[in-house]
This record gives structure tokens, sequence and C-alpha cells, in this order.
């Protein structure tokens, strides 16, 4: 096999074989070998989060993935091709001038989706949480109606500490409930100040460079993606349990947590925390 | 409580059984698996006597079915070629299900290997003396590097895990394998293309054994790239058929339709492909190559019985050209019972072809005094290939049970609901 | 008088078996076993798992009955199991024409087997035991061999190393004689052992009524046969080998 070994042949096909043989050992080796620094340059960039939410946006449901364009009807069937990051989205930027007049317009107003309140005078991000200016340029962070259903009383949610980075559409949060977990992601890039002293807010975050708004909801468009998450949560724990949980015209049970079995507990925040 | 004693590492938005049926489907595959452990252990501590190979029949049970489960194992690198090359995104869906039973098929071949020589403590000295000459050398070389590179192909499957991907180094880590993949999915298919056609060289090359032996390219006989071509055919036909047993068991859809068709036709091409030459490579041999090695092939097929000619018919025409056909016409491939009847038929002809190689080139005399004889396997061979079957049975069901194989399960179940 | 061309000091040492003087009787089969630590069959042995280096095979002439023994051909073209074997265990040696067996390196994985078309190789099926007392009686000059290896005729190589050894201690030079031991035990002296490269020996190779096994595969065997009986060479032939003359 090697040289200094007895009956080592020095004649082509032996060489040949050898060659590829070792070629392959070392890119097979050399690749794990690459794997593995480039996870540990990602640990060390702290870049987890990034990862965490790519990995489950791959493997979330083509109509868990649909564009919020698509759920307000502006746009035919589409699946969001960014991981909810409108940010860099041309499509979104192409529609966003054309309604900032009406957003503005439902800033004031109140919305309610099946009991669940919708304040209109905040954003919502995709992942349940809701973020809003406070008074000194501070902005506070909390889990939307639905989000604070499946919190019920006795869930822990356990708040980020202070100084921590936040980005966007990564785990901040995690919510412990009946033995279940779930990771909540930040709607907002920043710097954690500590946690927030108004009722339904659980944290004061720094802005890192201004308040970015694109990737939120807001206005008519977050009642009308309520309504296709509460959707989307009935089909799965039908899926999940083969019961229905939202009788025509009724409401949501104000603790899901305990009007929920475990499994489709588990199942609901899943769904609703996008934390597959 | 026993039914929910692992809850924590099912995948979020599926069902599974509860713990205690598990077990009990379980069960039986460990029973299997502990009479095949001790008939092994019954061949290594005694010798190989426990089977009923002998000195004409050196090849028997174990090494055909370490060849079929290798043909049927082929799924795994030729799908993560089309996946990863050819960038066929459907078969996304049913990746990591061939990885698995690639897994299985090349580990449990290889332990049986490990059993069926006479001296398994030496089997590195093909790799520190290797003889280039010979396509077994070939054949461990590529198939040692292949195994190496499933089992880091189900690193990431296993990473995946819903209690191991809480920890961020292990997301972190799969993530980055994830990203290397095609570099894999390429050595995977360059070191299954050798092995497989070295397999089927094996047979070819062998010049004391007129019925095997062929001719070729280079050093290469026709059997090389018939078995590479054979394999390449069936192995979505296996997948496929896993893939609906799996349906069958679990009673949930696993996968869309359109991943049955894409397997079901690139199956029926490459199978009709392979029917083709090996039509052209048995009449060269018939008319050619045994005649001139002095062995008319017609005296090969008149001990009739389980040898007669009813043998190359069947794997040819009957388990070759139908299911080829079934597999290629869309409107019978989109009628499931037809397809998965086709891809059976797929994986039996291919199955039946390695047995021809394997049983009946030894089966038939050589020395013009000498006779066919007869062979059944011992118990002992039964059991140790049960012991493989249970393996693969027990790798799979945990994988099913606690890994995402089938990614669009989730999806499926959703649109179930709905309707 | 050595044949032209050949290298000084090597052999090609070559077997001619008379099958008209064969009777079958099989003393050649037990000095094999004796001479090559063979162990006597166990218990659960059958005639397909015993250890027989040399099988004398009784033929279907249609008339009196004739044997013909077989044993390793010693292959001096492409020898079919030793470009076969993983670990190079197999060797022929171009000093001898010999086709060396290692069992040392043997694997077990019987791949020679299955190249060679005479069928000349056995395997140990299991671990070799003798009666009490009788490992007393092994040749010290032949290694004993494992369970899980693959063994065969090899010319009776201890015997060649012997008469080398007293060659050399005599100062002698040039290739050895020696007879192993099938041909030392037949009582009708129908075995002939020899040099190819001597011309008298090689020319009684190609004498009248002398064939080969399998010629037509090509292997280039170094045991000839030798038979007046048209019968006798009809039970031999393959079958689709040309009938000559």
């Amino acid at each position: 096999m090697f040289p200094w070994v007895y009956g080592f042949e020095w004649h082509p096909g032996y060489l040949i074989f050898l060659g590829v043989f070792f070629t392959v050992a070392v890119v097979v080796a050399g690749t794990v070998l690459y794997a593995l620094w480039r996870s540990f340059r990602a640990v060390h960039r702290k870049q987890e989060g990034r990862i965490y939410w790519h990995t489950v946006f791959e493997d979330l449901a083509p109509e868990e993935r649909r564009c919020r364009h698509a759920i307000t009807g502006e746009l035919p069937e589409r699946c969001c091709d960014r991981e909810f990051d409108c940010r860099g989205c041309r499509m979104h930027a192409r529609l966003l001038y054309s309604d900032e007049a009406g957003a503005r317009a439902a800033a004031s107003e109140q919305a309610e989706v099946c009991g669940i309140s919708l304040p209109l005078d905040r954003y919502y991000h995709r992942g349940h949480t809701w973020v809003r200016e406070g008074e000194d340029g501070a902005l506070l962070v909390g889990l939307d109606g639905l989000g604070r259903r499946l919190a019920g009383g006795d869930g822990i949610v356990e708040l980020p500490a202070p100084g921590t980075e936040l980005r966007v559409n990564e785990p901040a949060f995690r919510l412990r409930r009946n033995g279940v977990e779930a990771r909540i992601l930040s709607p907002v890039d920043g710097t954690v100040e500590g946690p927030a002293c108004d009722g339904e807010a659980l944290i004061r975050v720094r802005p890192a460079a201004g308040f970015h708004t694109a990737h939120l909801l807001r206005g008519g468009e977050a009642a009308a993606w309520m309504r296709h998450e509460l959707d989307r949560l009935q089909v799965a724990l039908a899926a999940s349990c083969g019961a229905a949980t939202l009788a025509d015209g009724g409401g949501a049970a104000p603790d899901l947590g305990r009007s929920l079995a475990p499994r489709e507990f588990d199942t609901a925040c899943g769904l609703v925390f996008l934390d597959v | 409580m026993v039914e929910r004693l692992d809850e924590g590492w099912i995948a979020r938005g599926v069902r599974r059984a509860p713990f205690d049926r598990f077990l009990l489907w379980a069960a039986p595959w460990a029973a299997l698996l502990a009479l095949g452990a001790y008939a092994i252990f019954l061949c290594l501590r005694d010798g190989l006597f426990h089977t009923n190979m002998d000195n004409r029949y050196v090849f028997g049970l174990w090494i055909f079915l370490d060849l079929a489960v290798i043909a049927l194992g082929a799924g795994a690198f030729f799908t993560g070629f089309l996946l990863y090359v050819l960038r066929k995104t459907e078969l996304r869906a049913v990746i990591n299900s061939a990885v698995v039973i690639g897994l299985v098929c090349y580990s449990g071949a290889v332990l049986i290997l490990a059993v069926d020589v006479g001296q398994p403590l030496r089997a590195w000295f093909t790799f520190y003396h290797p003889n280039v000459h010979s396509m077994l050398t070939e054949v461990t070389f590529c198939i040692t590097c292949y195994l190496t590179v499933l089992w880091i192909e189900y690193v990431p499957i296993f990473l995946k895990n819903r209690r191991l991907a809480l920890k961020p180094s292990m997301l972190v880590f799969e993530y980055n394998l994830h990203k290397v993949m095609v570099v894999f999915a390429l050595i995977g298919t360059l070191l299954s293309f050798f092995h497989q056609g070295s397999l089927g060289g094996l047979f070819g090359v062998l010049r004391g054994r007129p019925f095997a032996f062929r001719e070729g390219l280079l050093i290469w006989p026709s059997t090389f790239f018939l078995f590479v071509l054979s394999a390449m055919a069936v192995g979505p036909s296996f997948l496929a058929l896993t893939t609906w047993m799996a349906e069958k068991v679990t009673r949930r859809r696993l996968v869309k339709d359109e991943v049955y068709q894409t397997l079901g036709r690139i199956s029926g091409k490459l199978l009709l492909a392979y029917v083709f030459f090996k039509c052209l490579d048995t009449l060269l041999w018939i008319n050619q190559t045994a005649p001139e090695r002095g062995f008319p092939a017609h005296r090969f097929y008149e001990y009739g019985g389980a040898f007669g000619t009813w043998i190359l018919f069947t794997e040819i025409a009957l388990l070759g050209l139908v299911p080829a056909l079934l597999l290629l016409k869309p409107e019978w491939r989109a009628r499931r019972g037809l397809l998965i009847a086709g891809a059976a038929m797929a994986c039996l002809g291919v199955t039946l072809n390695r047995f021809v190689f394997t049983i009946q080139t030894l089966a038939l005399p050589t020395l013009p005094f000498d006779r066919l004889l007869l062979y059944w396997p011992s118990w002992q061979e039964f059991a140790a290939f049960g012991f493989v079957l249970a393996y693969g049975m027990l790798v799979y069901s945990f994988s099913y049970r606690y890994l995402k194989l089938f990614p669009q399960e989730r999806e499926l179940a959703m649109t179930e609901a709905k309707r | 008088m050595r044949k032209q061309g050949a290298e000084a000091g090597t052999a090609r040492y070559a077997m001619l078996i008379d099958l008209d003087r064969c009777n079958g009787c099989g003393a050649c089969m037990v000095a094999c076993a004796v001479e090559n630590n063979v162990p006597p069959p166990q218990p659960s042995a059958t005639p397909r798992t015993g250890l027989n280096w040399l099988r004398v095979f009784r033929l279907n002439t249609g008339g009196r009955d004739a044997f013909i023994p077989v044993m390793c051909m010693q292959c001096g073209e492409e020898t079919p199991c030793q470009s076969v074997c993983p670990q190079k265990a197999v060797e022929l040696d171009p000093a001898t024409g010999i086709v060396g067996q290692i069992p040392e390196r043997c694997l077990g994985c019987r791949y020679c087997m299955a190249a060679c078309p005479y069928q000349a190789r056995v395997f140990n099926w299991r671990d070799p035991q003798w009666p009490a007392g009788m490992e007393q009686a092994l040749n010290p000059r032949v290694s004993v061999r494992q369970r899980g290896t693959v063994e065969k005729c090899n010319f009776c190589h201890g015997r060649w190393q012997a008469a080398l050894e007293k060659a050399a201690h005599e100062g002698e030079s040039g290739p050895v004689r020696y007879t192993p031991a099938c041909a030392e035990a037949c009582p009708a002296q129908a075995i002939r052992f020899g040099d190819l490269n001597d011309e008298e020996f090689a020319a009684e190779c190609r004498g009248e009524g002398v064939f080969r096994l399998l010629d037509s595969l090509g292997t280039g065997p170094k045991v000839f046969y030798r038979t007046s009986r048209a019968e006798v060479r009809e039970a031999t032939r393959g079958f689709g080998e040309v009938k000559r003359g």
C-alpha cells in the first residue's frame, strides 16, 4: 500500500489504483474537516441563529411559506424565497409604496380576528411577536394575541439577557410550558436593554441602525395574516388529532395550553412560532 | 406513560405510534436479530462448516444476497447523483430515505462479508498488500470508502433529530455538511460506479468459468457495465418499493405522486437500456465467447430443473422487459399498483441476475467427468441473513420514527386534513 | 538435456500421468495427505467439504473402468487463481513454475476457488484436528494451515526445499530433482514427475495419446495425461473440443 511496504510495485496500474484511492480518501477527509472548520467559524461568529432560521425555513411546507402579499390577495399564489426577510425583496418594494397610505390610515384602529385582539398601533412579525417604538427611542417587543394564548398564565418565557445582540428572524425568546419548548424569533435588529415595564411588552431593544419595518406586517395586512395563521393552526391540529378547534364564528380559547392535549399543544407551538 | 416516553424526540407536526406500539413492532425484528447474532457467533467461533457451502459452492446464500442488496442499495448513490448533480429537486423528498436504505444495505453486506471470509481479522491485508489486478481488491476498496461516505451522509440526517437539533453546534455542523453534500454525492457516484461494475467484473473475468466469462472493453468485461447499468436501473425501483411499503405500514402518505413517477420513469428507461445491452451480450456469449472457450452455450442449460433455459427467459424477458414497459408507459405508470408491480419485478429480475452469476456459475461443472451439484443453505446462513434484514428494519424504523426521513410528510398531512 | 532458451537454474516442473496404469487405488491421495499435513476428516466432513488436494475420479467409459487423478495443474499461462487473489496470497514462482499458496496471507474469501476451472483448491471449513498422538507424525517441512484458509497441491514444495538445501550443501547448482509424495507412492508408477525444461521429459509430454484437461481454456496446465484408450479420451474431452486425428 505504501512504497516501504513489501510487495509495492512501481508500475502504472498499481500507481493509478492507489493514487485514486488516496485522492478519494483525502477529498473525503478534507471535506469533512472543512465542514468542521466552517462550523467552528460559524459558532465563533455567532451565526447559529441565522443557520437555525435557514434550516427551519427550508423545512416549512409551501403553504407555510406563503408570501405576505399572496395572503392579502395582492399577488397570485407565491412562496417567499427570502426567508421572510422582505427588506431586500424587489417584489415587496414595488408593492410597499402603493400601500403606504392605506397602512397609515389604518394605524389608529383596533382589529380583532376570532377573538384575538390585534392592535394596529404596532408592527407584527410572522413569528407572532410585535414591535413598536417606545418613548425614548427604544423599541418594545412582545408576543401577539395568539402567542400569549399559547404562553398562557403558567408558561415561562425566557428573555434574552441585557446586552444580547438580536437579529431579525433569529431566536430571541424561549417558551417553556407543559414540557414543551419553543424558540420565538426576534422581529428586529438591535441590542437588548432589559425587560419592559409596559404591560404587554416583554423587552426593550435599542435598534442597531434605525427602526426598519419593511419585513414587518401592519394595518389590514396583519388582520389578513392572522386569519391565515388561524386557518393554518386549525388544519394542523385537525391533521394531528382529528378534532376541530375553531368552529365557524367562534373564537380561540383564552388559554390554548389548557384546552389542547400535550401533543397538539406541541404542534401548535411549532406552527405558530415557526419552530418546526 | 410508556406511550409518551419518547415524545420529545419525535419531530413536530407528524404523528407517530405510541412508544409501546413501536416496541411491539420492533420486538420480532429484535428476536430475529438475536437469532442471527447467535448464528454469526457460531460461524465465527467454530468455522464456516456451520454453513452448507463446500468446495464446489464456495459462494452461497451470503454472497448472492450481498450482491443483490448492493444492487438494490444503488438507489442511494443514484438518487444523490440525480438530486445534487442533475438537480432533480423532486427527489429531495426521498433522498434521506435513500441514504438510510443505502447505509443499511452496504453495512449489512459488509457485516455478512466479515462472517463469510475464513479469516475476518485479516481483512486489512487487502489494503496493505493489494493486488490491483483482482476485481475483488477493487470491490473491497470501493465498498469500504463508499460505506464511509454513506455514514457521513447519514450524519446530517441524524443531527436533524429534534432533540439533538436543540444544541446549536449540532445544527451548525449539519448545515455545513449539507452545504458540501455535492462533494460526497460525486464521490459516492464515482465509487459506486466502480464497485457496482467490479462486482460484475468479479465473474466476468473468470477465465476458468466459461458460463460467467465475458469479453469486454480493455480490462473490464461486459458484466462490469451491465452490473452498473442494472444497479442504476433497479435503485430507483427499490426506493419506490420501500417508500410504498413504508406508506402501507405507517398508513400515511409520505411522498407526493410526482416522486413515484420520477423514480418509475428513470428506472424504466434504464431498465430498457439494460435489457437491450443484456440481450446483445447474451447473444455474443452464446454465439462466440462460450464456444470459443470450448463450451457451447446450450450445454450449460441441459441439466434442466432449477437451471434450465427458463431462467434466462425469466431474467431478461419476464423480469426485465415487462417491468421496463410497465414503468415506461405513462398510463400504466400512473396507476400505483402497476408501478409498484413493475418496480418489484425489476428488483426480482436483478436479484435473479445476481443469482445466476453466483450460484448457477458454481453449480455448473467445468470438468467433463464432474456433475451438477445442488446446494441449499443451512439455518445458520438463513439466520445470518435474517440478522441483516432485522438490522435493516430496525435502523429504518428508528430513522423513520425519530428523524425527518420524508420531508413532504408534514405537508401531505396538512393537505389530507384540509380535505 | 536442457531445453534451449530455458533460464539457467529455473525449472518448469510438470507431471505426466498414465491413465492406462492408474487403477484408482487412492494410494496417491493418502500419501499426499500424510506428506502435506492434511488433517483427517472430522465426522461432519463430506466428499464436498473434505480436504483432498488430490482427487481420483472414476471415468464413465462404458466399458472397463478408468480413473483420473486431478490436482492443481500449476497453470503457467494467465494463471486464473493468481490474478484474482486480493491479497497476493497466490504466487507463480518463476524459478519452479509452481503456483504457491501462502496460507499466512490467505483471507479465506475463496475467490481463487471460484476461479479455478479444475476445482483443485480446497478450503478449511473448520480448525484442523489430529487424534491424540498423531500430531507427532506431522511433516516439519510443511506448514499446518488454520481454519478459514485455502490450500492446494503445490507439487510437494517441502520436498523441493529439502532437495534444494541438500544440493546447496553438496555444492550442486542448477534445478533440483525431487519426487512428490503421490508419484513416490503410486504402486503402478502411473505418476511421473519431471521438468519441462528437460527436453526428454518435454518430448514425452508431447507424445502420442497425451492430452491436458480443459486445454481450450488456455490456462497452460502442467499436468499431462496419457492414454491409448479412445473411450478414456472421450470421457475426458471437454464439451466443444475438436477430436484430434
